[in-house]
């Protein structure tokens, strides 16, 4: 589902990924451990580009999401480069729809409700969505009403460009009023904040609650958009101990869910029983790779060794 | 003194060069904001996505070289260049001055702007890109209603500074009737009739204190609203 390629992230001279790969499928709960200024946010900060890397490809479900990698600059032709770029990349607006992110400083918007909070990306998502249905019904009985097959190919070439839809599978679609597109929101992030037992505090302002519910609150909006991935940038650092529990069980509610996701953590004890997958890093590269067993129980790598030394005890 | 203040207010002729004077002050501040508003505002925008946007960076330089060179010439200057060689067509001159005083205001403005959305939280912005919305739509929706708290002040600031700043229109001729006949021009009109500038000037000096006294509350007015919502 993600693929990372070589991926190198430098702030000025310092150099603070120095080269990552690893591939993630479908379903893995992957913890990233490691010492702090490691480079582990900036790696999951890197995969739906909030950082933009300064080498290597970061891929996700088989589309190109960064430039491409320096290399292929030497390689190619401008002509050659701008066809791999347009076979490949994808919209990073597009992308990070479906790949939610989780700050550590929570980051609801001050200035809406919790409600609010909730529906706005999904809102805005829906009515482009419309925007490019409009788009497309017109298309299709454009290519219904055409005569000629040389038309009717003229017209599929250009969906098919625009759009990546085949105009003759193509069935037109409903198109929604901004008033449907807002109860079906509202109700989804009614149903939501039921879920994590915060339905009263639907109207509230984000400054009116605690650490944990707003955590709780800011994962649930990054559910809204129905991802495929969720990046989770230590989502318990910034929380008082108490609050700590509810934070994780709700992840790990959703880990059980099958949710793929990925979890920037100091918590040794969550990585160990929710993770499927357990990355090391150490200077900028993933040290270790391995699964939760094999990385806490049975550590090889030294540094692995000595980190692991330290945080459990 | 208070004499003579009598005899200007009881003297019908003077006391409508005062109602003229500020009349053409509110109108030419008045639209002046509105020109130094919208372009502090496109240039406060352009500066800030200049920092991420690779497009961005000429314009950019354009607007850094704007508001150096503002910000850095009297305001006199800038009127005089604008009034007598750009725009040098008869009877455009108290146009030439409104725009004059715009474009002065404007560069002002933006760093006021400016300074205002980046003193929002950078987390918010993020917030907004990582759930897939466009730059632009996470500066509309989320990042200007925060950032409009910490502008107003400055801006209010700035709106009083330009309305004493109009005062030197005059000096590019006022004739009573157009625009550039300012409550300023008016004082200097009515010591022709009445030789006693210090009674003239307070009474100029009342409007003036008027009007920002009005503007003042105006600010306050909305900065009461706009920390409404950091309660609740």
């Amino acid at each position: 589902m993600i693929s990372v390629k070589n991926l190198k992230k430098s702030f000025g001279k310092l150099e603070v990924l120095k080269g990552i790969n690893c591939e993630i499928s479908k379903g893995e709960k992957v913890a990233v451990i490691g010492p702090s200024g490691s480079g582990k946010s900036t790696f999951l900060r890197c995969l739906n580009l909030l950082e933009t890397p300064t080498g290597g490809e970061v891929w996700f479900d088989g589309k190109l999401l960064t430039d491409a990698d320096a290399s292929l600059h030497a390689e190619l032709t401008k002509d050659e480069l701008k066809k791999y770029r347009n076979q490949h990349k994808l919209n990073i607006d597009i992308a990070r729809k479906k790949m939610g992110m989780v700050f550590q400083h929570f980051n609801l918007f001050n200035n809406l409700t919790i409600i609010n909070n909730i529906t706005l990306a999904p809102i805005m998502a829906a009515k482009m969505q419309r925007k490019q249905t409009k788009k497309l019904n017109k298309l299709k009985s454009q290519f219904n009403v055409a005569k000629s097959d040389d038309k009717k190919a003229k017209l599929n070439d250009m969906s098919v460009k625009l759009y990546g839809i085949n105009l003759s599978e193509y069935e037109i679609m409903p198109i929604l009023s901004d008033k449907e597109i807002k109860l079906a929101a509202v109700k989804k992030a009614s149903t939501l904040l039921e879920r994590i037992g915060l339905a009263d505090k639907a109207n509230a302002y984000p400054s009116t609650l605690s650490g944990g519910q707003k955590q709780r609150i800011a994962i649930i909006r990054a559910l809204a958009m129905d991802p495929e991935v969720l990046l989770f940038d230590e989502p318990t650092s910034a929380l008082d101990i108490e609050m700590v529990q509810e934070v994780l069980s709700l992840i790990k509610e959703l880990a059980e869910d099958g949710m793929t996701m990925m979890v920037v953590t100091h918590e040794m004890g969550f990585a160990k029983e929710v993770s499927t997958r357990v990355l090391f890093m150490d200077e900028g590269k993933i040290v270790a790779d391995g699964n939760p067993e094999e990385i806490f129980n049975k550590p090889k790598d030294e540094r692995l060794q000595t980190f692991l030394s330290k945080v459990l005890h | 003194m208070f004499q003579d203040i009598v005899k200007i207010l009881s003297n019908r002729e003077l006391v409508g060069y005062i109602f003229r004077g500020m009349g053409s002050t509110l109108v030419v501040t008045v639209i002046s904001a509105l020109i130094g508003l919208l372009l502090g505002f496109t240039v406060a925008i352009v500066k800030i996505a200049a920092e991420n946007n690779k497009w961005m960076k000429i314009p950019a330089a354009i607007c850094n070289i704007y508001t150096t060179v503002i910000r850095g010439t009297p305001v006199a200057l800038q009127l005089f260049i604008l009034v007598f060689a750009v725009f040098a067509i008869p009877g455009f001159k108290p146009y030439a001055a409104i725009i004059a005083f715009g474009i002065n205001s404007g560069a002002y403005v933006s760093e006021n702007i400016r300074a205002g959305i980046m003193s929002v939280d950078k987390g918010q912005m993020e917030a907004g890109r990582a759930l897939g919305m466009s730059w632009f739509q996470t500066m509309i929706k989320i990042i200007l209603p925060q950032a409009i708290k910490n502008i107003v002040p400055a801006i209010g600031n700035e709106m009083i500074a330009l309305l004493k700043e109009t005062s030197i229109i005059s000096w590019i001729g006022a004739t009573p009737g157009t625009l550039t006949f300012d409550l300023n021009a008016a004082a200097s009109t009515i010591y022709r009739s009445i030789p006693n500038y210090l009674a003239s000037g307070i009474l100029v000096g009342c409007c003036y204190l008027v009007i920002v006294y009005i503007m003042v509350y105006i600010v306050k007015y909305l900065e009461r609203r706009l920390r409404q919502s950091d309660k609740r």
